[in-house]
């Protein structure tokens, strides 16, 4: 009932917990533990928003956020590495996970218990991997530099390597479509346009290379309405450009600490931040200027997931 | 399992299996008495009695017994008392003893902490119940193999090429008017922004920053459970205590604000105090706080055991509240709200006194009917009246001085004297470098009698401060948790040892002989200190108590006055 009203925005971190907040308000609604060994890598939400996702360090997990429980519902045996990334189908279908044991995977989550319906071999560690909107093709970054391309549907792929000696650590795609972005170690961010034609896999064209940061970019990320683009990085900044031209608009700045993980609001207007301090943060973007603080870890927050909606003119 | 029959071996090997195996070393210190394997082969020795003895052992199975240190392991002997205990031993014990008495010592490291064979069965069940809940929860949780073969979908339609809305970039991507700053905004809102605009600014909790210290779900870190009882709650709800779990590390302090975060989201409507005026109190079952200190705020939270906790408004440092040591001589202070409202009472007490009598009667007892009837006399008068009122007015304000109290009418120390229209307090100051330190004492105004200045030297003068003192008084309810004067005298007494504060006039010698007409007895603190605060101090106390117009300070002068006279009649 209360759950339209209920605006969640989950965070997990080195402290191996995985805590729920109320996302105007700032407090803990609830904190499930996650593996023992484990950080969390990334946290995704069901489409339905009824189940939260979180891979790390031999483990995927999926907890039930309506029930008071604590404890998964379902667990992933047998893992191996890290798993980097997982996200949903727009139906909740089905899953991906991409993980440092070369392989990106589907699992089919209609089908009881899950199965694997698809692997997809990187040859070398997978850091990042993406949805593309049309929901059948997947982005993919490996720690050997190369970006892939996959089509789930025709099991086509394509396969580029923007930089040799870097490793990907994120790639992004558009909302609407049009861009694919990949962020390396370096601290450089590279955009591809994206076009398709009749139902054909999307072809991949250089646009534009950004020199985001000095080190290490930790995420990047399109804003909703596309027209933004946020780049984290290890030297505690947050940029956000402007995808027109991919000029710098903002520059939101955690002195001192690696910017882990960020996601917008519906409306663009709102950052959300996961930093080494242990904070997450709620960012007005217009004016630069953090109106929340989300506390209680006791570790670097390294991932976060905020599922929003657009509820009117 | 012959040797195992051994009494010796048995007796040892238990008592060795509890000491080993308790870590707090409690069994060894009782055992440390009662060494059985040594009775044993005393008793042994002393042909015959081993087997009594042994047989007791077995029908009383008390546990704690054994001595395998014992260094003399004399059990196989050939003498002729051992051919008696061969009675219960089994034969052939003797081939093998050397052995295993030796290894006795290298059986208890291995042992496990429970000895005895049930034990054993019950911790097995323990832990197939553990593995039966570990089965239960796992039952809930689906478990999915990561490495399975890849099951291609069977539906074509599995994965679904979405056909995206063509790119309405296309006309936004030329925007004239958006200026560098600004993204223009397509009137789109979302939830969140929709929320935010309706929560009010000061949502964000101000005790978000004890959120940190939530225990629940840490992994790798102690925690602490404390249900706390909440005291500022209306009355249904105090009765049921807040169930916390906190990080074990956080100090009292953290505690205090990470309750008052529970609270603030569990209990919105309640309003809140800073941090500050909160402490947590020890409490039983119920929410009835004990009478102890708090606990110390700097301390952490896992150096208590408690369970249970109530959180409620600071009180007063019971029995005294505590007095600044570094305030200046005769400075002002307002230790508490409690007493600030106490104090402020007194004062519009006061005032109504003044504004009451003020014409008729004279409290300050100036001498309303000095009679000079000239206009100059009347002045003075009226300036005398004026600050009288003035004492008055400030009388029952709290002060503190410092001065020596006299002790054993020689011995001298430095103590506050903390006056208010509540209560006197003295406290020994902390730099006091002979006499350990003494407990303070607070006495209820009620019980003051008088004070008085008999000597003054030049600059110096002797003070003197008349309290009630009788072992029958009665219970009074005033809101201090303070002892009652009896109680304090013993508290001096008894706190210094030797070298109590004030030689209290019920020690014998002193006042007893003094009012012994009375059923009430007083007794006095001395006071060393300069003339001036002296005065001081006697117009401020001796003001207090005219206003109060307290029947004790009436019974006291009476005494004396009858005293005098008696005096006079000898003389």
């Amino acid at each position: 009932m209360g759950d339209q009203q209920q605006l969640i925005l989950a965070t997990g971190g080195y402290d191996h917990t995985i805590k729920v907040w109320q996302a105007h308000t700032g407090n803990c609604i609830k904190t499930m533990r996650f593996v023992e060994t484990s950080q969390v890598n990334a946290l995704d939400r069901t489409p339905d928003k009824t189940r939260l996702a979180a891979c790390g360090y031999q483990c995927i997990r999926l907890y039930d956020l309506e029930s008071n429980c604590t404890a998964p519902v379902i667990n992933f045996d047998g893992v191996q590495k890290n798993v980097t990334r997982l996200g949903f189908q727009e139906d909740g279908n089905w899953m991906f996970t991409a993980g440092e044991d070369h392989h990106v995977r589907i699992w089919d989550m209609i089908a009881a218990p899950p199965h694997c319906s698809r692997v997809f071999d990187c040859e070398a560690p997978v850091n990042a991997a993406c949805l593309h909107p049309n929901q059948v093709e997947i982005a993919m970054g490996s720690q050997n530099g190369s970006v892939f391309l996959w089509d789930v549907k025709s099991e086509r792929h394509e396969r580029i390597v923007p930089e040799v000696d870097a490793s990907i650590q994120d790639v992004a795609i558009s909302p609407d479509g049009r861009y694919l972005a990949a962020a390396n170690n370096k601290g450089n961010c590279y955009i591809w346009s994206l076009t398709s034609q009749d139902q054909k896999m999307s072809t991949l064209h250089p646009t534009k290379k950004i020199q985001a940061h000095s080190r290490y970019i930790l995420r990047c990320k399109f804003s909703p309405d596309s027209r933004l683009l946020l780049t984290t990085s290890g030297d505690g900044t947050v940029c956000i450009w402007k995808t027109d031209d991919f000029s710098k608009w903002r520059e939101l700045r955690i002195e001192n600490y690696w910017v882990w993980d960020a996601a917008f609001s519906a409306d663009s207007k709102w950052l959300f931040t996961a930093s080494s301090d242990g904070i997450a943060r709620l960012w007005k973007l217009q004016t630069k200027s953090t109106i929340r603080d989300y506390t209680g870890h006791t570790k670097a927050i390294t991932a976060l997931s905020f599922k929003d909606e657009i509820v009117g003119k | 399992m012959a040797t195992y029959s051994n009494q010796h071996w048995l007796l040892s090997h238990i008592r060795n299996s509890f000491i080993s195996t308790d870590d707090t070393g409690m069994c060894e210190t009782v055992m440390l008495s009662d060494d059985m394997p040594k009775h044993y082969l005393r008793k042994f020795g002393n042909s015959g009695a081993g087997g009594d003895h042994y047989h007791w052992r077995r029908a009383h199975k008390t546990p704690p017994t054994g001595g395998g240190t014992t260094p003399d392991r004399n059990t196989r002997h050939p003498d002729a008392p051992l051919q008696e205990v061969d009675f219960i031993c089994y034969p052939g014990l003797d081939l093998s003893d050397d052995e295993e008495d030796m290894s006795t010592h290298s059986f208890d490291i291995q042992m496990y902490p429970e000895v005895g064979a049930h034990r054993f069965r019950s911790n097995t069940a323990q832990k197939l119940e553990k593995l039966d809940i570990a089965k239960r929860r796992a039952a809930r949780i689906k478990s999915v193999n990561y490495l399975e073969e890849v099951q291609p979908p069977d539906r074509d339609d599995f994965f679904k090429r979405k056909e995206l809305p063509l790119s309405k970039a296309a006309p936004a991507k030329k925007e004239p008017k958006a200026n560098d700053d600004e993204l223009s905004d397509e009137g789109v809102q979302s939830q969140l922004s929709e929320q935010l605009a309706k929560s009010p600014k000061q949502a964000q909790n101000r005790f978000i920053e004890f959120a940190r210290f939530d225990g629940t779900s840490q992994v790798g870190m102690q925690t602490k459970r404390i249900n706390v009882f909440l005291n500022m709650l209306p009355d249904p709800d105090r009765n049921y205590p807040l169930k916390i779990c906190v990080v074990a590390t956080a100090k009292i302090q953290e505690v205090i604000g990470f309750v008052c975060y529970r609270t603030s989201l569990q209990y919105p409507d309640v309003p809140l105090k800073s941090l500050q005026h909160y402490a947590l109190y020890m409490t039983e079952d119920n929410d009835d706080m004990e009478d102890f200190p708090p606990l110390d705020n700097r301390e952490p939270c896992s150096k208590f055991g408690f369970s249970q906790l109530t959180l409620a408004e600071r009180r007063p440092l019971a029995p005294v509240t505590r007095v600044d040591y570094h305030s200046q001589l005769g400075s002002k202070s307002m230790t508490s709200v409690e007493d600030k409202t106490a104090l402020s009472d007194a004062a519009v007490k006061a005032l109504q006194n003044i504004s009451l009598n003020g014409g008729t009667s004279d409290p300050g007892g100036a001498g309303g009917g000095g009679g000079g009837d000239s206009p100059h006399d009347n002045v003075k008068e009226y300036e005398k009246r004026l600050l009288n009122h003035n004492d008055m007015l400030e009388a029952p304000m709290h002060r503190t001085f410092r001065l020596n109290i006299i002790d054993k009418r020689f011995f001298k120390s430095d103590v506050t004297l903390g006056i208010s229209g509540e209560r006197i307090e003295i406290d020994q100051c902390k730099n006091a470098k002979f006499w350990p330190q003494k407990k303070p004492v607070s006495t209820p105004i009620d019980f003051v009698a008088h004070c008085e200045i008999l000597e003054r030297r030049h600059l110096k003068a002797l003070l003197r401060i008349w309290l009630k003192s009788n072992s029958s008084s009665p219970s009074f309810s005033t809101g201090c948790t303070s002892a009652p004067i009896n109680a304090s005298v013993t508290t001096l007494n008894a706190g210094s040892g030797s070298a109590g504060i004030a030689h209290s006039p019920s020690s014998p010698g002193h006042s007893s002989s003094l009012f012994s007409s009375s059923n009430i007895r007083f007794k006095h603190y001395d006071f060393d200190t300069d003339t001036h605060t002296a005065e001081q101090i006697q117009n401020k106390l001796n003001c207090i108590l005219e206003m109060r117009s307290s029947d004790l300070r009436r019974e006291f002068l009476l005494q004396r006055d009858r005293k005098q006279e008696k005096r006079q009649l000898k003389l």
